[in-house]
C-alpha cells in the first residue's frame, strides 16, 4: 500500500498553502495506482495517461475541499476514474480490458523448478483469460479487488458505485468465475 | 480466503501492466486557468507555463498595479492561495461573489443569450446582485450560470464571503447514489419535491456536488457556501440554491420559480 495517512495530511496541507514540491510528492506517490485504474476503465495506456494527467491537475484544484479527516486515496481515485470515463465517452471508444500476464516471475517468487514454473504459468494464463472472458462489470471489479489491491472504499470510488455494490457485484463475479473454473475443469 | 480468492490475489503480480509513464503534473495558478493541454501538447506547456505564471505573479505582487493587471486578464479569482486565512469581513472587496471561483461575471442577460435553457430566477430572491457564467473546460458542457445575491430577508450573510444566497445551473442530470456518497459525515440527505420535481435537501456542511452534464460527463463541482443546499432538476436543469436557510425557505425560493 502506498503511503500513510500522516505523511498525506501534511502533504496535502502544504500543497493547499502552495508548496508545488509537496503536490509532486503526492503525484509520485500515487501516479501508479491512478494510471492503472485509469488504465482498467480506458482499456488504453495513452488514454489512461492522459486522464490521470488531467485528473491530478483536477484534484490539485480541488484540493483545497477534500476534507482532512477522510482518506486520500478513495477521493483521488474518484477524480482519477470520473476523468477516465469521462475520456472514455467523449473519444467514444472504450479499449477492451484484455490484461496479460508477464513473463516468468517476478521478483521476490520463490525459486521453482522449470516444470513448476511451466505449470503455474500455464494455470495462470488460464485463469486471467478467464477473467478477460468475464462481462465488464464482473472483469472490473475484480481487476480492482485482487489485481490493483484497491479497499472496498476505493473500488467503489473507481467504479463509481456503493460500496456495498462492490460487495454483491464482487461475489457475483467470483461465482461466474468459480462456474467457468470449474468447468474447464470437468471438460 | 478460499483458493479462487488466493489464486486472484496470486495473479496479481504477475500482471503485465503497462509501464506507469512518469506524469509530470503542470499545476495551474488555482481558480479559473484552462486545464493542461491535450496529450501531445502537455509536456512543452509547463516551462511556457511556468514563465507565465511567474511574470503573472511577479506582477500582481505590485499592489498598484495588481487590481488592473488582473482586470486586463480577467484573473480575478485566479490567486486564492493564502499563507493565512482571511480576516471575516461583512463584505469582502471585488464584485459580489469574484472570490468564489464561480466563472466570469455577466449580465444576466449576456448569461441568458449564451447558455440554452432559460436561467430561472426566482422572484421570492429578486434580481440577483452578481450573475457568473462558466463555460467549459472549467464548466459542464452547456455551461453553468450562479445567480448571485448579497442580501435576501431572514438568510444570514456569510462573513467570509459576502453572500446570502447563491442559486447555480446546468443542464445534466441527478445521480443520487453517486453524489450522496460525496457528502460527509456532517451532512445529511433528503428527498424532496419541488413543484412535482425530484429534489434533495441536503443539510450540514456539504462541500462538494457530482453530477452528470448533457453530454454524460461527471462533473465534480464545490458548494460554494458549504451550508445548506437544495437541489432538484428543473426540466432539464439542475438547479442548486445555497445558503444559511431553512428547508422551508429553501423550498418557498425554489417554489417561486
Amino acid at each position: 500500500m502506498e503511503g500513510r495517512p500522516a505523511d498525506d495530511s501534511v502533504l496535502i496541507a502544504r500543497a493547499v498553502r502552495g508548496d508545488s514540491a509537496a503536490y509532486e510528492e503526492i503525484v509520485k506517490r500515487y501516479q501508479q495506482v491512478a494510471f492503472r485504474t485509469a488504465y482498467i476503465i480506458t482499456g488504453s495506456a495513452a488514454d489512461a495517461e492522459d486522464a490521470a494527467q488531467e485528473g491530478f491537475v483536477k484534484a490539485y484544484r480541488a484540493l483545497d475541499r477534500f476534507r482532512p479527516d477522510a482518506d486520500f486515496r478513495p477521493w483521488l481515485l474518484r477524480i482519477m476514474a470520473n476523468e477516465a470515463r469521462n475520456r472514455v465517452r467523449s473519444s467514444g471508444r472504450r479499449h477492451r480490458l484484455e490484461l496479460r500476464l508477464s513473463e516468468g516471475f517476478r521478483p521476490g517468487d520463490a525459486v521453482p523448478s522449470p516444470e513448476a514454473v511451466a505449470v503455474a504459468t500455464d494455470e495462470r494464463r488460464r485463469l486471467l483469460a478467464m477473467v478477460n472472458e468475464l462481462g465488464e462489470d464482473d472483469r472490473m471489479v475484480i481487476a480492482s479487488r485482487y489485481f490493483l489491491e484497491l479497499s472496498g472504499e476505493e473500488t467503489a470510488a473507481a467504479l463509481g458505485i456503493a460500496e456495498g455494490t462492490v460487495k454483491s457485484r464482487l461475489s457475483r463475479a467470483l461465482a461466474r468465475l468459480r462456474a467457468r473454473v470449474e468447468e474447464t475443469a470437468n471438460a | 480466503m478460499p483458493e479462487l480468492e488466493q489464486q486472484l490475489t496470486s495473479l496479481a503480480r504477475a500482471i503485465d501492466w503497462p509501464p506507469t509513464p512518469r506524469l509530470s503534473v503542470v499545476l495551474p495558478i488555482y481558480g479559473e486557468v484552462a486545464g493542461v493541454a491535450g496529450r501531445r501538447g502537455w509536456r512543452r506547456w509547463p516551462y511556457a507555463l511556468a514563465a507565465g505564471v511567474l511574470i503573472v505573479a511577479t506582477l500582481l505582487a505590485y499592489t498598484p498595479t495588481r487590481d488592473v493587471i488582473a482586470g486586463w486578464l480577467n484573473l480575478h479569482t485566479t490567486i486564492h492561495r493564502e499563507q493565512h486565512p482571511p480576516t471575516p469581513s461583512p463584505r469582502p472587496p471585488g464584485q459580489l461573489g469574484s472570490n468564489l471561483g464561480l466563472g466570469t461575471a455577466v449580465t444576466l442577460n449576456e448569461a441568458q443569450s449564451q447558455v440554452s435553457w432559460k436561467i430561472a430566477v426566482p422572484s421570492a430572491l429578486g434580481r440577483p446582485d452578481a450573475v457568473y457564467l462558466k463555460q467549459p473546460p472549467n464548466g459542464p458542457s452547456q455551461g453553468e450560470v450562479t445567480l448571485v445575491y448579497g442580501q435576501s430577508p431572514g438568510i444570514k450573510v456569510s462573513g467570509q464571503t459576502g453572500v446570502a444566497a447563491l442559486v447555480t445551473e446546468a443542464r445534466g442530470q441527478i445521480n443520487e447514489n453517486y453524489f450522496q456518497k460525496t457528502l460527509g459525515p456532517d451532512s445529511t440527505l433528503e428527498r424532496v419535491s419541488v413543484g412535482g420535481h425530484a429534489g434533495y435537501w441536503i443539510a450540514g456542511h456539504p462541500h462538494d456536488f457530482v453530477f452528470t452534464d448533457a453530454n454524460g460527463n461527471f462533473q465534480d463541482d464545490a458548494l460554494r457556501l458549504a451550508t445548506n443546499t437544495l437541489i432538484f432538476d428543473h426540466d432539464g436543469t439542475i438547479v442548486r440554491i445555497e445558503g444559511d436557510m431553512t428547508k422551508a425557505q429553501a423550498l418557498q425560493i425554489a417554489g417561486s420559480i
